[in-house]
This record gives C-alpha cells, sequence and structure tokens, in this order.
C-alpha cells in the first residue's frame, strides 16, 4: 500500500512539474512580480514621502502679547519645518488653506494657555500639530510659566470617519473590484473555448465585438457588484472596528462619502473586466488564463498600491495614471475633497483604457489563430516533443521564460554586483544576462543564433528610417515624460553621477560604448531578437510591440524610467517587425542612447524643463514628425514576412 | 424558359493553409436544396476546416465559399442567418436551461420571443425535449445533448444545414433518431453538409458523398455510382480503393 501512495505521489509530481505554466507561476510570481512590485511602489513611496517629511507645514499664530510673538519668533526659526502666515482664522484650517493654526489666549497671572487648532481629517494638519507640540513641549526659560496646551480638533466624525475609511478603503475597493473581474472573465473567454461553446456562438450571426462587448458588461456587472458591496461591507466594518478599538468615539458611517466613492467602482470594473477579457482571450483553457492573468493581476495592484499610500493629489497627470486614479478618487471621495473636473478627468481616463483595452480584445477575438489554436503559425506552440527547427523564431513560451530569468538574474545577481562596481555589474548584466542567456536559449534549442534573433542584412532604407527614429524620438519621449511623470531632480543627478559623470575619469568615448552600444547590441538580441520576436508568434504585431515595451521599461527596474523606456521600447519593437531585421533596432537604440550621453554631457538636458512653450511645442513637433517618418521609411522598405 | 437554381452551397476551389501546412487544397463542390451531402474522409482529411470554413469560422486562403448565392467571407453575418452549424462538441450552456439556450440563439438571430418561443414547441414535439426545456444542460446525456443542440442549429429554420460529424458518441436509437430528423429536413428543402466517418451511416443518408483526402477531393458522386466505379460491395471498400489509389 505505501509502495502505492509512493508511486503515486512520484506520478502526481512528475507531470505537476512538467506542467511549465504551473512552474512559471510557483517560481515566477515570488521571483519576479514581487520584487517587481515592491521596487516600483517602493521608490515612488519612499520619493513621497522624502518630500512630504521635508515639507514645511503652513502655521499661523492668532493673538497678541509676549507669549505670541516669541511663538512667532521661535517658529520663524525653523524655516524647514514651519511656513509662518502672517495672519490665520481657523476656517482656514478647516478649508485647507493652514495645516495649523495657534491661538494665544490672553495670559493670567499664573497660567498661560494656547489652542492649537487642527483638522484631524487631513494629515497634513495632523503633522503640523504634531510639530506644534513638540515646539511647545521644549523647555522654557526657567522663570516663565508653562504654557497650557489644548488640542482643537476642526474636523466633524463624518470627516474623521472618511479619513479613517480613505485609509483602507480605496486599496481594498481596487483589491474587491479586480477579485470580482478575475474569475468571471476567465470563465467567459478561456472557459468558454474549453468548453466548445465558442464555436457554436461564433457560427450566429452575432458580430465579434459585439459578443466581446456583452462579455464584458457581463463581467463588469459582476466584478462592479462584487466593489458595491465590499464598499459597503468594509465601511461597516472599519467604523465598528474603530468603536470597538476606542469605545468613547461614537463614530457614524459616512454613507454619503462611501456612496459618493462608488462611482469610482464601476468604470474600475469595465477597465479590469476588458483588460482581463483581452488577456483571457489569448488562453486556450481555463488553467493557462489563471497563468497569463495573475501576473496582470499584480501589475494592477501596483499602481494602486502606491495611489493608497503615495499621498499623491488627484490632478493633473495623476487623475490620468491607470488604477492608480481610481484609488485616489475613491480616497477623494470619502474624504470629501473630491473637484468635479479631477474626478471626471478620473473617470474618463478609467474608460477609455477599458475601451482601448476592448479594442484589443476584439482585435484578438478577429484572430483567427487564436480561435484555432491549429492555424496557429510555426513557433507558437512549445516545441516539446519536437526535432530542433532551424532558423525559427523562439515561442512565446521561451520569450516569457527568459524575460523572467533575466529578471532573476538582474534582481538577485547583478543590481547587487552594480551596486559594488556600477561598470563591472553593467557589463555583466548586458553581456553575461542577455546575450548569455539569449546563446543559452539558441544552445537549448538548437536553434542557429543568428537566424533565431533575426539578425540578418536590412534594406537599406529601413536603416535610415531607423537612424532618424534613433536621433529623434528621444524629444518627443523627453518631452512627454517631463509632461506626464516628471522625474524628481535627485533622480536625474543621480542617473547623471553614475552614467556621464566625468569623476570616474571615463570620457565620452567610454561612456558611448557603456551606456549607447553594449545596450543596442546586448539589449536588442534580448528583447526585440527573442522576447518580441518569440511573443510575435501568439499576439499581433502591435500587441506583442507594445507587450515588449512593457517588459523593456519594467527590466530598467526603475519606476521613473518606465514611461520613456516603454515608449523607447515599443518604437524599436516596430523598427524590428518591421523591418524584419534586428539591426534597425540596433541603429536606433545606440543613436538614442548616444545623444542622451552627449546631452547629459553637456547638461543641456537640464535646460529641457525651461524651455519655453514655443520652442518646447517646436521640438515635440519635430520629433512626431522625423520619427513618424523614420517608422514609414521602414515600413516601405520591409519585406514579406516580416520579423 | 429555363430558371437556374443557385446552389444552396458552392465552394468553388477553396484552399486553407494553416502556416505553411495545407489543410484543403482546391476543393470544390455544390449542395442543392433537398440535398444531402456527406464529406467522407479519415482523421486529418480537412473535413471539419472545409465545414469551417462554409459556417464562416474560417476565411479560406483561396477560392470562395457561397451560401445561396452570399459570398460567406464577404458577408458572413448574413450568410450565418441562413446556416445551422452543429459543430463536434454539442457547445451547450451548463448553467443555462434548454429554454434558455434556444431563446439566447433565437435572439441572436434576431427572432422575436413569441416567434422563438412557438419554434421551441414545435422543435420540443419533433426532437423529443419536452422534459428537458426546463433542466440545465450540464443534467443532460449525450444524446439529450445532442438533440438540443440539433434544435438550436435548426431554431431559426435556416437553409443550410452544417454539422460536423452529427452521430459521433451516439447510441444505434439516437443516431437512428437524429438520421429521421435530418431527412425530414431534407424533406422541406433543406440543404444538409455533414461530414462523417462512418461510411455505412453515409450510404444510409446521402444522396451523394465527397471523398476527402489530406485536403483533397478526391472523388464525388451517389454512393451506388462511387461503388459502381471501385467495383466494391460497399463505399467503405470503395473508399479503401480510391483512397489506395490516391497515396503514392
Amino acid at each position: 500500500m505505501t509502495s502505492h501512495v509512493a508511486v503515486t505521489a512520484a506520478k502526481e509530481l512528475r507531470e505537476t512539474l512538467r506542467d511549465r505554466r504551473t512552474l512559471a507561476v510557483m517560481v515566477l510570481l515570488p521571483l519576479v512580480v514581487y520584487p517587481m512590485m515592491a521596487l516600483l511602489t517602493t521608490q515612488v513611496v519612499a520619493t513621497r514621502e522624502l518630500k512630504r517629511e521635508a515639507r514645511p507645514v503652513e502655521v499661523a499664530v492668532s493673538g497678541q502679547g509676549p507669549v505670541a510673538d516669541d511663538l512667532r519668533r521661535r517658529i520663524g526659526e525653523q524655516p524647514k519645518v514651519f511656513r509662518l502666515n502672517e495672519q490665520g482664522q481657523a476656517a482656514d484650517v478647516h478649508r485647507g488653506r493652514l495645516d495649523a493654526l495657534v491661538v494665544v489666549h490672553a495670559s493670567e497671572p499664573h497660567r498661560r494657555s494656547v489652542d492649537v487648532v487642527y483638522d484631524a481629517a487631513r494629515d497634513e494638519s495632523r503633522r503640523a500639530a504634531e510639530r506644534l507640540d513638540e515646539l511647545l513641549a521644549r523647555a522654557l526659560p526657567a522663570e516663565c510659566l508653562p504654557i497650557d496646551v489644548s488640542k482643537k480638533n476642526l474636523a466633524s466624525k463624518d470627516d474623521i470617519g472618511g479619513h479613517l475609511l480613505s485609509k483602507v478603503l480605496p486599496i481594498a475597493v481596487v483589491l474587491m473590484v479586480l477579485l470580482g473581474a478575475f474569475y468571471p472573465a476567465i470563465d467567459v473567454t478561456a472557459g468558454e473555448r474549453e468548453r466548445g461553446t465558442l464555436e457554436t456562438v461564433l457560427s450566429a450571426p452575432i458580430g465579434r465585438f459585439d459578443l466581446l462587448l456583452g462579455k464584458v458588461l457581463a463581467v463588469t456587472a459582476v466584478a462592479s457588484l462584487t466593489g458595491l458591496v465590499n464598499l459597503g461591507s468594509i465601511s461597516v466594518t472599519l467604523i465598528h472596528a474603530a468603536r470597538l478599538a476606542a469605545s468613547q468615539v461614537l463614530l457614524p458611517v459616512p454613507w454619503s462619502r462611501a456612496a459618493a466613492a462608488a462611482i469610482a467602482v464601476v468604470p474600475a470594473a469595465f477597465l479590469f473586466a476588458a483588460l482581463f477579457v483581452a488577456i483571457g482571450s489569448i488562453a486556450r483553457g481555463f488553467k493557462e488564463a489563471q497563468n497569463l492573468l495573475m501576473p496582470v493581476y499584480f501589475l494592477c495592484v501596483a499602481p494602486a498600491l502606491i495611489g493608497a499610500v503615495g499621498d499623491y493629489p488627484l490632478s493633473g497627470a495623476a487623475a490620468w495614471v491607470p488604477v492608480m486614479n481610481v484609488t485616489l478618487l475613491v480616497r477623494d471621495m470619502v474624504l470629501g475633497h473630491a473637484t468635479v473636473s479631477a474626478a471626471l478627468a478620473s473617470v474618463a481616463s478609467t474608460l477609455l483604457y477599458g475601451g482601448l483595452a476592448l479594442a484589443l480584445a476584439a482585435r484578438i477575438y478577429d484572430s483567427e489563430r487564436l480561435l484555432h489554436p491549429e492555424a496557429a503559425p510555426r513557433g507558437a506552440d512549445d516545441d516539446a516533443g519536437q526535432g530542433p527547427v532551424l532558423d525559427a523564431p523562439p515561442t512565446a513560451g521561451h520569450a516569457l521564460l527568459m524575460f523572467a530569468a533575466g529578471f532573476v538574474l538582474l534582481y538577485f545577481v547583478f543590481v547587487p554586483w552594480q551596486h559594488r562596481s556600477l561598470v563591472v555589474g553593467l557589463l555583466a548584466s548586458q553581456w553575461l544576462g542577455m546575450v548569455g542567456l539569449t546563446v543559452l536559449l539558441a544552445r537549448a534549442t538548437g536553434r542557429p543564433l543568428v537566424a533565431m534573433v533575426a539578425l540578418r542584412p536590412p534594406p537599406a532604407r529601413s536603416l535610415v528610417g531607423a537612424a532618424l527614429v534613433g536621433a529623434t524620438a528621444w524629444g518627443a519621449v523627453a518631452l512627454l515624460t517631463d509632461w506626464l511623470v516628471p522625474v524628481p531632480k535627485e533622480v536625474v543627478e543621480q542617473l547623471r553621477r553614475a552614467f556621464v559623470s566625468d569623476q570616474h575619469g571615463r570620457g565620452l568615448f567610454v561612456n558611448l560604448l557603456l551606456v549607447a552600444l553594449t545596450p543596442a547590441v546586448c539589449e536588442e538580441m534580448f528583447f526585440r531578437g527573442v522576447v518580441l520576436r518569440g511573443l510575435a508568434t501568439r499576439l499581433p504585431p502591435l500587441g506583442a510591440a507594445v507587450l515588449t515595451g512593457v517588459l523593456f521599461g519594467l527590466y530598467h527596474l526603475d519606476v521613473w524610467r518606465l514611461l520613456p523606456s516603454t515608449t523607447l521600447g515599443v518604437l524599436l519593437s516596430l523598427l524590428a517587425l518591421r523591418s524584419g531585421s534586428l539591426v534597425p533596432a540596433m541603429v536606433a537604440h545606440f543613436l538614442n542612447n548616444a545623444v542622451l550621453v552627449i546631452l547629459a554631457t553637456a547638461k543641456l538636458d537640464e535646460r529641457f524643463s525651461n524651455l519655453g512653450s514655443g520652442l518646447t511645442v517646436a521640438i515635440f513637433s519635430t520629433s512626431i514628425v522625423l520619427t513618424t517618418l523614420g517608422l514609414w521609411l521602414v515600413r516601405r522598405s520591409a519585406p514579406q514576412g516580416g520579423l | 424558359m429555363t430558371t437556374v437554381v443557385e446552389p444552396a452551397v458552392a465552394l468553388d476551389r477553396i484552399a486553407k493553409d494553416y502556416g505553411s501546412v495545407p489543410a484543403v487544397k482546391g476543393v470544390s463542390l455544390t449542395v442543392a436544396r433537398g440535398e444531402i451531402y456527406g464529406l467522407l474522409g479519415p482523421n486529418g482529411a480537412g473535413k471539419t476546416t472545409a465545414l469551417r470554413i462554409v459556417a464562416g469560422l474560417l476565411a479560406p486562403s483561396r477560392g470562395r465559399c457561397a451560401v445561396a448565392g452570399i459570398d460567406v467571407a464577404q458577408e458572413p453575418l448574413q450568410a450565418k442567418a441562413r446556416i445551422g452549424f452543429m459543430s463536434l462538441s454539442t457547445g451547450l450552456y451548463a448553467r443555462l436551461t434548454a429554454r434558455e439556450f434556444l431563446a439566447y440563439f433565437g435572439r441572436l438571430h434576431g427572432m422575436p420571443p413569441n416567434l422563438v418561443e412557438r419554434r421551441t414547441g414545435e422543435l420540443a414535439s419533433a426532437l423529443g425535449l419536452g422534459r428537458l426545456l426546463d433542466r440545465l444542460c450540464e443534467t443532460f446525456s449525450t444524446g439529450e445533448k445532442q438533440r438540443v443542440s440539433l434544435a438550436r442549429t435548426v431554431l431559426h429554420d435556416p437553409l443550410v444545414l452544417v454539422l460536423d460529424e452529427p452521430t459521433s458518441g451516439l447510441d444505434v436509437l439516437a443516431s437512428r433518431f437524429l438520421r429521421d430528423f435530418v431527412r425530414s429536413e431534407r424533406a422541406r428543402g433543406k440543404a444538409v453538409l455533414f461530414s462523417t466517418h462512418y461510411l455505412a451511416e453515409a450510404e444510409l443518408l446521402c444522396d451523394r458523398v465527397g471523398l476527402l483526402f489530406q485536403g483533397s477531393l478526391i472523388r464525388e458522386g451517389t454512393p451506388v455510382a462511387l461503388r459502381a466505379d471501385a467495383g466494391a460491395s460497399s463505399l467503405e471498400e470503395a473508399f479503401l480503393t480510391f483512397v489506395g489509389a490516391a497515396t503514392p
């Protein structure tokens, strides 16, 4: 009997370990997705927290006499901690114009007293009250009478309840809506294919977009309901928990605010439903869909987390950052701070992103090879059990496996190495981490390396186009980044010190070899040669280019460079796909990095954020036009068959 | 003056490649109204691919497919409205009742609810679905699933029935029931194109058959004519003769 158990366990284990998708979830989630999420979130939050701590709080002192004067003097002596306003009233604190107000009462013979007026529903105001507490508690000269400090909180119970909810509700709602969309989306896509009903429904006279929209709306409804039920439940639970924790505080559940927060639920549900349905459509079965969606789930959590803990205002670019804007809107709604314009921007952009995901899903649904796996071109399926395929691209499985392996090596080996020695670590990450893995893949699958990564001579015209893209795209990318996600100055300075500073004794030529030529060769072989070619066997060209761009952006492990790296990654992917060769992408990558190195060496990049609007528009437009021209030239020269 | 009657289904040199692998190679055939045409061939011969092209699920790599004169690739929705397609898997929604399932497809075909209800009643009588209508599809046996699927296929009264191995997995009684139903549809002027590798069944049912082998239509004709051509006593024997001759 024992032998039967052992034999069965061994057989099950063998089968499980041969299921590469299960292994991927088991190993890659903890090794790739969690570190990536943690890194990106921490970078944003840490930068934000540093800024917040460094920001002086706005305070005012009301009242006359020596105590008030003394307080003003002492506050004025700490300009990094306080910004002293000449005048102020309690109403200013309530409206957020002041963080706290010190009201000095007329002195009595044996008593001096002040009130610290603050708003407990605002973090800044709480911080101001704490800083004033410290200031007032500091030892006074012995001859002075102590000061009685009483704190006056202006926040209503509703405000405090809202503040309490704002700490948990935004992230909880997003998580619940994500969960609410997860399984229904799989069920209506991969589940339908697995049950064999997809073919039946597609034989009916219904447009694929209509079919898909119907599915997305159904998933949206379920996810919305999940979000709304959780919103109500969490609100009640939190307020009750607060009552239990401090029985003297009888907070009412701020129902009107919780209800207002519901405005964010339906758009978020639509976005997640469309995104999950789009990805679920690629999967051939329930299990594969789960494996594909799990990383996407976590990648959606990252911006939500940043929004929940980062204390960003819901305005400007933040209102357009997907998912993060949902958490910010929920937070502002429960706090009662949301403005109509910001709420509209957040809702509209979320719906817009949902629409884009829906369009992507419709494109995938239109793709015959995804409806009929036997229609997939060579290289699309795992080639287990087959002989080596000469001159074939890597599979999509290879692409994801290589990215994961590259990321794990980068995060756990090469980044620590770079901390010890930047140049050696960098070269190792490029030549060992990327080229090394690519060579290993070619060896392991019996593919000729040069053919596998499409390192073949391109048409001359495509080189001209690639040179145009490489030499000009940086302008639009830099301005777009500056507009949407401005990089903190200290981060820019850090990058400059690391890569182009002459303090290390490296000249321009060496910097070009290190920062332009090496990535142009190594990153292109790895990302365009392996990742893009592999993904393109399962995705439409644009989808493969976008996904490769995102992976390329994430690989840079820097949230501030995520947008420019991703954009560059997409452009380089398009160049490779359209030219049918890796060489144009290498040329463009080299030129792009070379221009940036030269600009940074000459410190011209510093002037970028201070350009006049006319010059900005001129640079942006020129860059867009020339980049488009470059892409067009490459397309015109494209051979049949693509990458 | 003679009237030219347009065939219900017309395949004109259709071909389908999966990557560099040809699945169907220049197949031409027609199916007239009131005719049952059987597409016969071994596994992998291209039968399902050919039927999917007729049903508008796959676009041909080359050639043209028309249903009632409508180009399926150019106007798929109009063509699909005239086709009832039954795939190899019955394709029922497990968590819907048979009535809900039929109502869903009726609405997709643009049928008003009262018409759906009336047709459901008619088909319940014809196919013996009375007890099944309000049960969840997941509770059905294989034969019951096939009958509900058949009801869905003919619900909108299509001109053309495309049936992909409809008797696969059915017992003798259920197979016979299905054949009788298909004959009754022929009597109503419907064109039936179906695939099978049960040659005896094809012999019993079909007016004409086409032998598909490695993506090519190697022979076409009535079962009697094909038997005579091969000098065989059964269609199965004739099939083996033709395949043997076509194998390089």
